[in-house]
């Protein structure tokens, strides 16, 4: 696979990124690297890949490099540099004789190079699509078109997939489950915390690369083995926190599992408004715009499943979104605009797996504009729940045919909003185990039956809830 | 009790195996997945998630695309509605055949117009069917031979659109007008009857309602819309925090 290929350019532009790292800090760690670090004869073999200079300083440089953001102009040939950096790094970690010993340059390495590589990985395709879109004839199609293998889909799954296998993290996660010790099972590379950092937050990687790609059902699959809760190790890296909760909540509204992901929009909202005081200002401005992005999504779900939200999020919502959000939950043609243009600025930026097609530029549509297209489907089949329910809510018993007066539609065009109310009201929502099972459950505290063209409405009144003011005020008195 | 999405209850033992090793990204597992896909439209099952997995190695792999595996699919993914497999597969169809530009048709080069207008057809059913408008799903079905041709390889279609039809009025209705539903199935007479009766096990009153009576629909659990009380559900563990300030500052 493309993993082991290596294109002949990769010395200068390493160069050129080592000195992107001008960071005082970053020099100083290298530099003590240098004093501590003695590589071993698995360095022979990378020093063929960036040739020039001592191996230590390089082998530091790649490092740093590899957990750093390309410029934003950057160059093709940049893009194609840092992938190769990318094979050679990860070459050189998964297949040297036996596990390497690198001293990384912080905690938060692991986690930042696989951000890093998949975010390369993605922008790289959409501006490859771009490209084909808008000019299939420049110069840089035509070096796009020669190198189809760059980033490619198998070898970034090949790479995340290797990770995993090589730290045998999943097989670590499923022992921990049961509370038994996981270097039992770790082996010789699992052991040490650099692979197991990556292994780790490759398994993060992969949900994010899955949810990219159209396949929601695997991407939460993926999860198997990890327990979202806050001792999970994901917790320790707030962006990696965030970074799954995104994109598991994502999933889990594609797959129309309202009340799933609010719960997993709600949950990371919450502790993110409850941290925002301890985290270090760089970090949590990295996260604003994802912050924004998933109330939009809890907007968008909330209207489709209306549901009692936490207070905080419910404040929060009502002041980002307050407007949007009545329009979305009254429904109708009207609100159509508004799921779409809430879902854009939400959704996360899809990939197409192959190289587009240079030759017919009309037919690489924007894979945005086709999972967009797909779910505004499902908005337009729901459109109207929201104006029956409203009118459900003021009856007891209602005859069809006078409600079809009122709502001036026909008799059976609202027997068929009435029975896709009734289907989507049922929905999966998870219990325990995986993040894929769940049982059907009656999600509305709405239900109605149809006794020929009378419809019997009931409700499911929520009793009083003590507890949280109970504990609010127990918590004062202290 | 609550199914995975990942399970598939006759789903053999290669294929699980395949699904959960890194052999489901090998373009060489293709034939066996198409195998498999052919097995559920002849013995009536269906395993979504392993349809999933070979429309993934198409969207990895296009050459290897076969275009009667895909439609197939998708048609076996309308006879499980209104659940969103039909959705989740189209998010993994490339994404032209959705979004045909005009000059597509006129383009040998695409290749795929046909597939693309398949794809087309049968989303209008999914819509149809979404928006539980069965008499309009019957009649689109009817209208263009292309519909029969698509659904042809998928045993028993129309008897599992049917049921399926019949499940969702069952959660809606106790009773429903005769010929409302006679719509809704696309059966009449003796046939509607037998449907009814012996498959569904519902009754019929023929003296009430409009000419050719009601349908009776027996009392279950989604037709019954019972009043009821959600009670807060209280656990220790939210009292923990207080229980231990209370250790930690003692009076």
């Amino acid at each position: 696979m493309a993993l082991y290929q290596r294109a002949p350019y990769s010395t200068a532009d390493a160069q050129q990124l080592m000195e992107d790292e001008s960071d005082q800090e970053e020099e100083a760690l290298v530099n003590d690297y240098k004093e501590q670090v003695q590589f071993d004869d698995g360095m022979s073999d990378l020093a063929q890949v960036t040739s020039g200079g001592g191996g230590v300083q390089d082998m530091q440089a790649q490092l740093a490099a590899a957990a750093t953001p390309l410029e934003y102009q950057a160059t093709l040939e940049t893009k194609f540099a840092s992938y190769d950096n990318y094979c050679s790094l990860f070459h050189y970690i998964l297949n040297s004789d036996g596990p390497v010993d690198l001293e990384v340059p912080s905690y938060y390495w692991a986690w930042d190079v696989i951000d890093e590589f998949i975010y390369q990985f993605e922008s790289f395709c959409r501006y490859r699509n771009r490209v084909a879109r808008t000019s299939p004839t420049d110069d840089e199609a035509q070096v796009l078109r020669d190198n189809p293998n760059t980033w490619g889909c198998y070898s970034v799954l090949n790479v995340l997939y290797s990770l995993i296998q090589r730290s045998q993290i999943n097989e670590q996660l499923a022992v921990m489950k049961r509370n038994e010790d996981p270097m039992s099972v770790a082996g010789e590379y699992g052991t040490r915390p650099l692979y197991r950092m990556l292994g780790y937050f490759s398994i993060i990687g992969l949900l994010r690369v899955h949810c990219l790609l159209g396949d929601f059902s695997l991407a939460l699959k993926t999860l198997d083995d990890i327990e979202l809760n806050k001792k999970a190790m994901f917790a320790r890296v707030m962006a990696a926190h965030f970074t799954t909760y995104y994109y598991v909540g994502f999933s889990y509204m594609m797959m129309r599992r309202y009340a799933d992901a609010i719960r997993m929009f709600s949950h990371i909202l919450v502790y993110v408004s409850r941290t925002k005081n301890f985290q270090k200002n760089a970090q949590y401005d990295s996260i604003t715009k994802k912050n924004d992005q998933m109330y939009a999504l809890i907007a968008i779900c909330v209207a489709f499943n209306p549901t009692k939200l936490d207070d905080t999020i419910h404040t929060a919502l009502r002041e980002k979104y307050g407007d949007q959000l009545t329009r979305l939950q009254r429904g109708g043609p009207d609100a159509l605009p508004l799921f779409e243009e809430l879902f854009r600025s939400a959704c996360p930026k899809f990939i197409s797996p192959t190289p587009p097609d240079f030759d017919n530029p009309e037919i690489n549509v924007d894979p945005v504009d086709h999972h967009l297209a797909i779910f505004m489907e499902e908005v337009k089949n729901t459109m109207w729940s929201p104006t029956v329910k409203s009118y459900l809510k003021l009856y007891a018993t209602m005859d069809l045919k006078k409600l079809a007066g009122f709502l001036e539609v026909e008799p059976e065009k609202l027997r068929g909003w009435l029975l896709v109310n009734k289907q989507r009201s049922r929905q999966v929502r998870w219990n325990e185990g995986g993040l894929l099972d769940g049982d059907v459950v009656n999600t509305n505290d709405l239900d109605y039956a149809m006794q020929g063209d009378l419809i019997h409405i009931s409700e499911a009144k929520v009793g009083r809830r003590l507890v949280d003011w109970y504990l609010r005020n127990l918590a004062r008195t202290y | 009790m609550g199914i995975a999405f990942d399970f598939a209850q006759d789903r053999p033992e290669h294929i699980n195996e395949i699904l959960n090793g890194l052999d489901r990204y090998n373009p060489e597992t293709t034939t066996v997945f198409q195998d498999y896909v052919t097995q559920q439209c002849e013995d009536r099952t269906y395993d979504c998630y392993a349809n999933l997995a070979l429309l993934k190695l198409y969207q990895f792999n296009p050459h290897l695309t076969r275009d009667e595996t895909t439609t197939n699919i998708l048609v076996k993914a309308l006879t499980v509605f209104p659940s969103p497999d039909f959705s989740l597969c189209l998010h993994l169809l490339p994404p032209h055949i959705l979004h045909p530009s005009s000059t597509s048709s006129s383009l040998p080069a695409a290749g795929d117009a046909p597939l693309s207008e398949a794809v087309q057809k049968l989303t209008t059913l999914n819509t149809l069917l979404s928006q539980a408008d069965y008499r309009g799903f019957w009649n689109t079905l009817d209208s263009d031979d292309l519909y029969a041709d698509l659904v042809a390889d998928v045993n028993g279609f129309e008897e599992l659109m049917r049921v399926r039809i019949a499940v969702t009025a069952g959660q809606s209705c106790r009773e429903v007008d005769r010929r409302v539903l006679e719509s809704w199935l696309q059966l009449h007479g003796q046939e509607f009857e037998r449907f009814i009766l012996e498959i569904c096990g519902w009754g019929l009153d023929e003296t009430t309602g409009g000419p050719g009576g009601v349908v009776l629909i027996p009392v279950n659990k989604e037709n019954e819309a019972k009043e009821t009380v959600v009670r807060e559900n209280v656990k220790f563990d939210q009292f923990s925090r207080i229980v231990k300030r209370a250790y930690e500052q003692p009076a």
